[in-house]
Protein backbone atom coordinates (compact mmCIF):
# COMPACT_ATOMS: atom_id res chain seq x y z
CA UNK A 1 0.00 0.00 0.00
CA UNK A 2 1.08 3.53 -1.01
CA UNK A 3 1.34 6.16 1.17
CA UNK A 4 -1.18 9.25 -0.66
CA UNK A 5 -0.38 12.84 -0.71
CA UNK A 6 -3.73 14.33 -0.29
CA UNK A 7 -2.34 17.40 -0.65
CA UNK A 8 -1.15 16.71 -4.02
CA UNK A 9 -4.57 14.92 -4.83
CA UNK A 10 -6.17 18.76 -4.19
CA UNK A 11 -3.57 20.68 -5.93
CA UNK A 12 -2.68 22.70 -2.74
CA UNK A 13 0.34 23.53 -0.01
CA UNK A 14 0.35 21.82 2.92
CA UNK A 15 -0.07 24.94 4.57
CA UNK A 16 -3.32 25.57 3.17
CA UNK A 17 -6.27 26.95 4.62
CA UNK A 18 -9.52 25.87 4.97
CA UNK A 19 -11.06 28.13 2.63
CA UNK A 20 -8.65 27.04 -0.21
CA UNK A 21 -8.44 23.40 0.39
CA UNK A 22 -12.61 24.38 0.13
CA UNK A 23 -12.02 25.98 -3.47
CA UNK A 24 -9.57 23.81 -4.77
CA UNK A 25 -12.30 20.81 -4.08
CA UNK A 26 -14.79 22.52 -5.44
CA UNK A 27 -13.05 23.26 -8.53
CA UNK A 28 -12.03 19.54 -9.14
CA UNK A 29 -14.84 18.15 -8.75
CA UNK A 30 -16.80 20.54 -11.42
CA UNK A 31 -13.70 19.24 -13.60
CA UNK A 32 -13.95 15.26 -12.84
CA UNK A 33 -17.78 15.28 -11.92
CA UNK A 34 -18.52 12.32 -13.66
CA UNK A 35 -21.70 13.86 -15.32
CA UNK A 36 -19.85 16.61 -16.91
CA UNK A 37 -16.12 15.05 -17.23
CA UNK A 38 -14.79 14.15 -20.84
CA UNK A 39 -11.50 12.52 -18.74
CA UNK A 40 -11.06 9.15 -18.68
CA UNK A 41 -10.39 8.26 -15.25
CA UNK A 42 -13.02 10.49 -14.04
CA UNK A 43 -13.98 8.67 -11.53
CA UNK A 44 -11.20 7.31 -9.95
CA UNK A 45 -9.74 11.20 -9.46
CA UNK A 46 -13.11 12.14 -8.30
CA UNK A 47 -12.99 9.08 -5.42
CA UNK A 48 -9.43 10.43 -4.99
CA UNK A 49 -10.48 14.40 -4.19
CA UNK A 50 -13.05 13.04 -2.14
CA UNK A 51 -10.97 11.09 0.16
CA UNK A 52 -8.77 13.95 0.32
CA UNK A 53 -11.30 16.56 1.42
CA UNK A 54 -12.87 14.36 3.82
CA UNK A 55 -9.35 14.57 5.23
CA UNK A 56 -8.07 17.57 4.98
CA UNK A 57 -11.34 19.64 5.32
CA UNK A 58 -11.52 17.88 8.89
CA UNK A 59 -9.69 19.76 11.43
CA UNK A 60 -9.04 16.23 13.29
CA UNK A 61 -8.25 14.48 10.70
CA UNK A 62 -5.49 16.61 9.05
CA UNK A 63 -4.06 17.12 12.09
CA UNK A 64 -3.05 13.33 12.05
CA UNK A 65 -2.96 12.74 8.75
CA UNK A 66 -0.08 16.01 9.51
CA UNK A 67 1.74 13.94 12.10
CA UNK A 68 1.40 10.74 10.18
CA UNK A 69 3.04 12.24 7.12
CA UNK A 70 5.95 13.61 9.18
CA UNK A 71 6.34 10.54 10.06
CA UNK A 72 6.62 9.42 7.45
CA UNK A 73 9.33 11.77 5.60
CA UNK A 74 11.25 10.90 8.12
CA UNK A 75 11.91 7.17 7.76
CA UNK A 76 9.53 5.25 5.40
CA UNK A 77 9.52 1.72 4.99
CA UNK A 78 12.60 0.29 3.19
CA UNK A 79 10.89 -1.55 0.46
CA UNK A 80 8.48 2.22 -0.32
CA UNK A 81 5.46 0.35 1.08
CA UNK A 82 3.43 1.48 3.67
CA UNK A 83 1.53 0.85 7.00
CA UNK A 84 0.44 2.77 9.76
CA UNK A 85 2.86 2.72 12.52
CA UNK A 86 1.70 1.44 16.26
CA UNK A 87 -0.08 4.38 18.04
CA UNK A 88 0.79 7.04 15.11
CA UNK A 89 -3.29 8.01 16.04
CA UNK A 90 -2.62 8.95 20.00
CA UNK A 91 -3.85 12.20 21.18
CA UNK A 92 -6.52 12.28 18.22
CA UNK A 93 -10.08 11.41 18.68
CA UNK A 94 -11.09 11.56 14.89
CA UNK A 95 -14.86 10.42 14.14
CA UNK A 96 -17.57 11.29 12.02
CA UNK A 97 -19.27 14.61 12.79
CA UNK A 98 -22.95 14.50 14.59
CA UNK A 99 -25.39 13.78 12.13
CA UNK A 100 -26.29 16.71 10.14
CA UNK A 101 -23.09 17.14 8.81
CA UNK A 102 -21.79 14.41 7.13
CA UNK A 103 -23.23 11.97 5.12
CA UNK A 104 -23.06 8.31 5.48
CA UNK A 105 -22.48 7.32 2.18
CA UNK A 106 -18.94 9.30 2.63
CA UNK A 107 -16.62 6.34 2.82
CA UNK A 108 -18.05 4.03 0.48
CA UNK A 109 -15.75 4.07 -2.27
CA UNK A 110 -12.62 5.26 -0.18
CA UNK A 111 -9.01 3.87 -0.16
CA UNK A 112 -7.48 1.08 1.53
CA UNK A 113 -5.18 3.82 2.73
CA UNK A 114 -7.37 5.78 3.98
CA UNK A 115 -9.36 2.39 5.70
CA UNK A 116 -6.19 1.69 7.13
CA UNK A 117 -5.52 5.41 8.83
CA UNK A 118 -9.09 6.35 9.70
CA UNK A 119 -11.07 2.82 10.06
CA UNK A 120 -13.73 3.24 7.47
CA UNK A 121 -12.80 0.11 4.61
CA UNK A 122 -14.92 0.03 1.36
CA UNK A 123 -15.82 -3.33 0.62
CA UNK A 124 -14.38 -6.08 -2.18
CA UNK A 125 -15.23 -9.13 -4.72
CA UNK A 126 -18.08 -7.36 -6.93
CA UNK A 127 -16.90 -3.84 -7.38
CA UNK A 128 -19.01 -2.57 -4.51
CA UNK A 129 -18.13 -0.79 -1.16
CA UNK A 130 -19.28 -0.42 2.21
CA UNK A 131 -17.45 0.85 4.64
CA UNK A 132 -17.51 1.10 8.81
CA UNK A 133 -17.57 4.01 11.01
CA UNK A 134 -14.99 5.80 12.27
CA UNK A 135 -13.30 4.92 15.71
CA UNK A 136 -16.02 6.87 17.50
CA UNK A 137 -15.58 5.53 21.41
CA UNK A 138 -17.43 6.00 24.72
CA UNK A 139 -20.48 5.17 26.43
CA UNK A 140 -23.41 6.35 24.47
CA UNK A 141 -25.56 4.24 23.08
CA UNK A 142 -27.00 4.63 19.36
CA UNK A 143 -28.39 2.73 16.59
CA UNK A 144 -25.58 2.15 13.68
CA UNK A 145 -25.69 4.29 11.04
CA UNK A 146 -26.76 2.99 7.45
CA UNK A 147 -24.36 2.75 4.80
CA UNK A 148 -24.67 2.80 1.27
CA UNK A 149 -22.82 0.84 -1.90
CA UNK A 150 -23.48 0.28 -5.27
CA UNK A 151 -23.52 -3.30 -6.55
CA UNK A 152 -23.79 -4.11 -10.80
CA UNK A 153 -25.45 -6.83 -11.85
CA UNK A 154 -26.59 -8.14 -15.43
CA UNK A 155 -29.99 -7.66 -17.08
CA UNK A 156 -30.46 -11.52 -16.59
CA UNK A 157 -30.14 -11.17 -13.17
CA UNK A 158 -32.04 -8.17 -13.38
CA UNK A 159 -34.87 -10.06 -15.01
CA UNK A 160 -34.88 -13.32 -13.40
CA UNK A 161 -33.49 -12.53 -10.15
CA UNK A 162 -29.85 -14.12 -8.55
CA UNK A 163 -28.07 -14.84 -5.39
CA UNK A 164 -24.94 -13.23 -5.09
CA UNK A 165 -22.48 -13.00 -2.60
CA UNK A 166 -20.81 -9.77 -1.58
CA UNK A 167 -17.75 -9.25 1.03
CA UNK A 168 -17.34 -6.44 2.85
CA UNK A 169 -14.90 -5.73 5.30
CA UNK A 170 -15.56 -3.92 8.83
CA UNK A 171 -14.02 -2.36 11.66
CA UNK A 172 -15.45 -3.32 14.72
CA UNK A 173 -14.70 -2.46 18.11
CA UNK A 174 -14.47 -5.61 20.90
CA UNK A 175 -15.73 -5.87 24.43
CA UNK A 176 -12.06 -4.48 25.74
CA UNK A 177 -12.67 -1.57 23.48
CA UNK A 178 -9.57 -2.73 20.08
CA UNK A 179 -10.47 -2.12 17.35
CA UNK A 180 -10.08 -5.12 15.08
CA UNK A 181 -11.03 -5.81 11.39
CA UNK A 182 -13.92 -8.16 10.52
CA UNK A 183 -14.33 -9.45 6.82
CA UNK A 184 -17.89 -10.82 6.34
CA UNK A 185 -19.34 -12.65 3.20
CA UNK A 186 -23.10 -11.52 3.19
CA UNK A 187 -25.56 -13.99 0.83
CA UNK A 188 -27.70 -11.46 -0.92
CA UNK A 189 -30.84 -12.59 -2.88
CA UNK A 190 -31.51 -10.28 -5.90
CA UNK A 191 -35.01 -10.06 -6.68
CA UNK A 192 -36.42 -10.75 -10.12
CA UNK A 193 -37.39 -7.23 -11.83
CA UNK A 194 -35.88 -5.04 -10.06
CA UNK A 195 -34.45 -2.16 -12.08
CA UNK A 196 -31.50 0.13 -12.52
CA UNK A 197 -31.27 2.84 -9.65
CA UNK A 198 -33.68 1.12 -7.52
CA UNK A 199 -32.00 0.42 -3.66
CA UNK A 200 -32.27 -2.85 -1.78
CA UNK A 201 -32.22 -2.83 1.59
CA UNK A 202 -30.26 -5.13 4.05
CA UNK A 203 -31.15 -4.35 7.21
CA UNK A 204 -29.09 -4.85 10.06
CA UNK A 205 -26.07 -4.88 7.63
CA UNK A 206 -24.75 -1.30 8.38
CA UNK A 207 -22.55 0.09 10.65
CA UNK A 208 -22.18 -1.29 14.54
CA UNK A 209 -24.87 -0.07 16.40
CA UNK A 210 -23.12 1.47 20.57
CA UNK A 211 -23.72 0.64 23.44
CA UNK A 212 -25.74 -2.59 22.72
CA UNK A 213 -28.01 -0.71 20.35
CA UNK A 214 -28.54 -2.73 16.77
CA UNK A 215 -26.31 -2.31 13.71
CA UNK A 216 -27.86 0.17 10.73
CA UNK A 217 -28.93 -1.33 7.68
CA UNK A 218 -26.98 -0.94 4.37
CA UNK A 219 -28.69 -0.06 0.90
CA UNK A 220 -27.33 -1.14 -2.10
CA UNK A 221 -28.02 0.52 -5.38
CA UNK A 222 -28.36 -1.52 -8.40
CA UNK A 223 -26.60 -0.68 -11.93
CA UNK A 224 -27.39 -3.04 -14.59
CA UNK A 225 -23.98 -3.80 -16.50
CA UNK A 226 -24.06 -2.84 -20.23
CA UNK A 227 -25.62 -5.70 -22.76
CA UNK A 228 -24.41 -6.63 -25.92
CA UNK A 229 -27.82 -6.64 -27.29
CA UNK A 230 -30.41 -4.73 -24.96
CA UNK A 231 -29.92 -0.94 -23.79
CA UNK A 232 -31.99 0.08 -21.28
CA UNK A 233 -34.16 3.66 -20.60
CA UNK A 234 -36.63 3.43 -17.81
CA UNK A 235 -38.53 0.75 -17.95
CA UNK A 236 -38.16 -0.11 -21.78
CA UNK A 237 -35.69 -1.89 -23.43
CA UNK A 238 -34.18 -0.89 -27.31
CA UNK A 239 -32.76 -3.21 -29.38
CA UNK A 240 -31.32 -2.44 -32.67
CA UNK A 241 -33.27 -4.90 -35.12
CA UNK A 242 -31.01 -5.48 -37.95
CA UNK A 243 -33.34 -6.24 -41.34
CA UNK A 244 -32.53 -6.23 -45.40
CA UNK A 245 -33.34 -3.82 -48.07
CA UNK A 246 -35.09 -6.13 -49.49
CA UNK A 247 -36.95 -7.09 -46.10
CA UNK A 248 -37.36 -3.27 -45.54
CA UNK A 249 -39.18 -2.92 -48.58
CA UNK A 250 -41.51 -5.74 -48.87
CA UNK A 251 -41.93 -6.29 -45.48
CA UNK A 252 -40.66 -9.46 -43.73
CA UNK A 253 -41.73 -11.87 -40.85
CA UNK A 254 -38.28 -12.34 -38.52
CA UNK A 255 -37.40 -14.14 -35.31
CA UNK A 256 -36.19 -12.06 -32.67
CA UNK A 257 -35.08 -12.75 -29.05
CA UNK A 258 -36.84 -11.56 -26.00
CA UNK A 259 -35.01 -10.59 -22.68
CA UNK A 260 -36.73 -13.29 -21.07
CA UNK A 261 -34.55 -15.60 -22.79
CA UNK A 262 -37.66 -16.65 -25.53
CA UNK A 263 -38.57 -15.70 -29.68
CA UNK A 264 -40.86 -13.96 -30.91
CA UNK A 265 -41.74 -13.86 -34.46
CA UNK A 266 -42.07 -10.09 -35.35
CA UNK A 267 -43.38 -8.38 -38.94
CA UNK A 268 -41.38 -5.74 -40.39
CA UNK A 269 -43.77 -3.55 -42.17
CA UNK A 270 -43.51 -3.09 -45.76
CA UNK A 271 -41.56 0.17 -46.74
CA UNK A 272 -39.70 0.03 -43.30
CA UNK A 273 -37.08 2.85 -43.03
CA UNK A 274 -34.05 3.07 -40.53
CA UNK A 275 -34.31 4.10 -37.21
CA UNK A 276 -38.08 3.34 -37.11
CA UNK A 277 -39.66 1.80 -33.95
CA UNK A 278 -41.19 -1.21 -33.50
CA UNK A 279 -42.70 -1.99 -30.06
CA UNK A 280 -43.43 -5.55 -28.36
CA UNK A 281 -45.66 -4.11 -25.78
CA UNK A 282 -44.66 -5.38 -21.85
CA UNK A 283 -41.68 -7.27 -23.16
CA UNK A 284 -39.38 -4.89 -20.76
CA UNK A 285 -38.50 -4.63 -17.40
CA UNK A 286 -41.03 -5.92 -15.36
CA UNK A 287 -42.88 -3.95 -12.71
CA UNK A 288 -46.20 -2.99 -11.86
CA UNK A 289 -46.36 -0.89 -15.30
CA UNK A 290 -43.99 -3.29 -17.45
CA UNK A 291 -41.58 -1.35 -20.07
CA UNK A 292 -41.99 -2.51 -23.66
CA UNK A 293 -38.74 -3.70 -25.44
CA UNK A 294 -38.43 -1.48 -28.61
CA UNK A 295 -36.74 -2.99 -31.92
CA UNK A 296 -34.97 -0.18 -33.95
CA UNK A 297 -35.16 -0.88 -36.70
CA UNK A 298 -31.41 -0.40 -39.41
CA UNK A 299 -31.02 -1.43 -42.94
CA UNK A 300 -28.53 -3.58 -43.33
CA UNK A 301 -26.75 -3.91 -46.72
CA UNK A 302 -25.78 -6.92 -48.35
CA UNK A 303 -22.11 -6.90 -49.82
CA UNK A 304 -21.15 -6.44 -53.42
CA UNK A 305 -19.04 -8.50 -53.28
CA UNK A 306 -19.37 -11.18 -56.35
CA UNK A 307 -20.20 -10.19 -60.17
CA UNK A 308 -23.91 -11.62 -59.08
CA UNK A 309 -24.30 -9.52 -56.19
CA UNK A 310 -22.99 -6.42 -58.53
CA UNK A 311 -25.32 -7.15 -61.23
CA UNK A 312 -28.26 -7.20 -59.10
CA UNK A 313 -27.38 -4.10 -57.52
CA UNK A 314 -27.14 -2.32 -60.57
CA UNK A 315 -30.01 -4.50 -62.07
CA UNK A 316 -32.33 -2.92 -58.97
CA UNK A 317 -31.02 0.93 -60.52
CA UNK A 318 -32.93 -0.03 -63.30
CA UNK A 319 -35.51 -1.24 -62.28
CA UNK A 320 -36.39 1.11 -59.78
CA UNK A 321 -34.54 4.26 -60.48
CA UNK A 322 -34.46 6.22 -57.38
CA UNK A 323 -32.87 9.71 -56.41
CA UNK A 324 -32.06 9.52 -52.04
CA UNK A 325 -30.90 12.81 -52.68
CA UNK A 326 -33.48 14.81 -54.70
CA UNK A 327 -34.49 17.19 -51.92
CA UNK A 328 -31.08 18.57 -51.33
CA UNK A 329 -31.58 21.09 -54.09
CA UNK A 330 -28.07 20.02 -55.88
CA UNK B 1 -8.86 -10.72 11.73
CA UNK B 2 -12.03 -12.86 11.98
CA UNK B 3 -14.21 -13.66 8.68
CA UNK B 4 -18.35 -14.62 9.05
CA UNK B 5 -21.20 -15.21 6.47
CA UNK B 6 -24.15 -14.62 6.79
CA UNK B 7 -27.76 -14.36 5.33
CA UNK B 8 -29.30 -11.07 4.18
CA UNK B 9 -32.66 -10.16 3.74
CA UNK B 10 -33.03 -7.93 0.86
CA UNK B 11 -35.94 -5.96 0.09
CA UNK B 12 -36.19 -3.40 -2.33
CA UNK B 13 -37.15 0.00 -1.25
CA UNK B 14 -39.91 0.96 -3.47
CA UNK B 15 -41.64 -2.11 -2.75
CA UNK B 16 -40.95 -1.87 1.26
CA UNK B 17 -40.96 2.34 0.95
CA UNK B 18 -38.85 4.26 3.32
CA UNK B 19 -40.44 6.40 6.14
CA UNK B 20 -39.82 9.99 6.86
CA UNK B 21 -37.32 8.63 9.59
CA UNK B 22 -35.84 6.17 7.68
CA UNK B 23 -35.13 8.19 5.34
CA UNK B 24 -33.37 10.79 7.62
CA UNK B 25 -31.41 7.79 9.03
CA UNK B 26 -30.46 6.75 5.88
CA UNK B 27 -29.34 9.75 4.42
CA UNK B 28 -27.56 10.67 7.85
CA UNK B 29 -29.53 13.87 8.41
CA UNK B 30 -32.34 14.79 10.76
CA UNK B 31 -36.18 14.74 10.21
CA UNK B 32 -36.33 18.55 9.80
CA UNK B 33 -34.02 18.28 6.88
CA UNK B 34 -35.93 15.72 4.95
CA UNK B 35 -39.10 17.85 5.44
CA UNK B 36 -37.12 21.15 4.41
CA UNK B 37 -35.96 18.97 0.96
CA UNK B 38 -40.33 18.35 0.64
CA UNK B 39 -40.72 22.30 0.77
CA UNK B 40 -38.34 22.80 -2.04
CA UNK B 41 -39.75 20.19 -3.96
CA UNK B 42 -36.96 18.30 -4.08
CA UNK B 43 -38.79 15.05 -3.05
CA UNK B 44 -42.28 14.73 -3.88
CA UNK B 45 -45.13 13.24 -1.39
CA UNK B 46 -47.75 11.43 -2.45
CA UNK B 47 -49.81 12.24 -0.13
CA UNK B 48 -48.93 16.04 0.86
CA UNK B 49 -52.37 16.27 2.61
CA UNK B 50 -50.90 14.06 5.40
CA UNK B 51 -49.08 14.05 8.31
CA UNK B 52 -45.48 13.50 7.57
CA UNK B 53 -45.45 9.93 9.73
CA UNK B 54 -47.42 8.25 6.96
CA UNK B 55 -45.16 9.79 3.95
CA UNK B 56 -43.67 7.19 1.91
CA UNK B 57 -40.01 7.64 0.09
CA UNK B 58 -38.57 5.25 -3.10
CA UNK B 59 -35.53 4.36 -4.15
CA UNK B 60 -35.12 7.42 -6.52
CA UNK B 61 -36.22 9.68 -3.22
CA UNK B 62 -33.15 8.31 -1.29
CA UNK B 63 -30.99 9.39 -4.72
CA UNK B 64 -31.95 12.53 -4.92
CA UNK B 65 -31.63 13.39 -1.01
CA UNK B 66 -28.32 11.83 -0.79
CA UNK B 67 -27.16 14.22 -4.45
CA UNK B 68 -28.82 16.49 -2.27
CA UNK B 69 -26.98 15.92 0.93
CA UNK B 70 -23.35 15.91 -1.13
CA UNK B 71 -24.05 19.21 -2.96
CA UNK B 72 -25.08 21.03 0.37
CA UNK B 73 -22.02 19.54 2.14
CA UNK B 74 -19.35 19.81 -0.91
CA UNK B 75 -20.39 22.84 -2.27
CA UNK B 76 -22.48 24.93 0.50
CA UNK B 77 -25.48 24.25 -1.88
CA UNK B 78 -28.51 25.60 -0.50
CA UNK B 79 -31.69 23.03 -0.78
CA UNK B 80 -33.43 25.42 -3.74
CA UNK B 81 -29.88 24.86 -5.35
CA UNK B 82 -29.57 21.54 -5.07
CA UNK B 83 -33.25 21.22 -6.21
CA UNK B 84 -32.09 22.48 -9.67
CA UNK B 85 -28.76 21.07 -10.07
CA UNK B 86 -30.71 17.92 -9.00
CA UNK B 87 -33.33 18.26 -11.54
CA UNK B 88 -30.87 19.15 -14.40
CA UNK B 89 -28.15 16.07 -13.66
CA UNK B 90 -31.76 14.02 -13.76
CA UNK B 91 -32.57 15.56 -16.73
CA UNK B 92 -29.12 14.80 -18.32
CA UNK B 93 -29.19 11.57 -17.38
CA UNK B 94 -32.46 10.67 -18.60
CA UNK B 95 -31.30 12.30 -22.00
CA UNK B 96 -28.18 10.18 -22.20
CA UNK B 97 -29.41 6.96 -21.33
CA UNK B 98 -32.58 7.96 -24.22
CA UNK B 99 -29.58 8.53 -26.49
CA UNK B 100 -27.72 5.36 -25.62
CA UNK B 101 -30.78 3.49 -26.11
CA UNK B 102 -31.02 4.60 -29.76
CA UNK B 103 -27.20 3.71 -30.09
CA UNK B 104 -26.42 7.48 -30.26
CA UNK B 105 -23.46 8.49 -28.10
Amino acid sequence: MDFKDYYSALGVARDASDDDIRKAYRKLARKYHPDVSKEADAETKMRDINEAKDVLGDKEKRAAYDQLADRVARGGSPDGGFNPPPGWDEGFEFHRGPRGQAGPADHADFSEFFSSIFGNRGGMGTGMGAGTGGKARGAFREKGEDHHAAIEISLEDALHGAERQISLRAQVVDDQGRPRFEDRTLDVKIPAGIRPGQHIRLGGQGLPGYGGEPAGDLYLEVRIAPHKLYRIEGHDLYMTLPVTPTEAALGAKVTVPTPAGGRVDVTVPKGARSGMKLRLKEQGLPGKTPGHLYLLIEIALPPADTDAARAAYEQLAKAAPFDPRKNLGA
Amino acid sequence: MTMSRAQATATVVDAAPLTLRELARAVGAEDQWVLRLVEVELLHVDAPDQPPERWHFRSADLQRALAARRLERDFGANLDTAALIIDLQTELRRMRALLGAHGIG
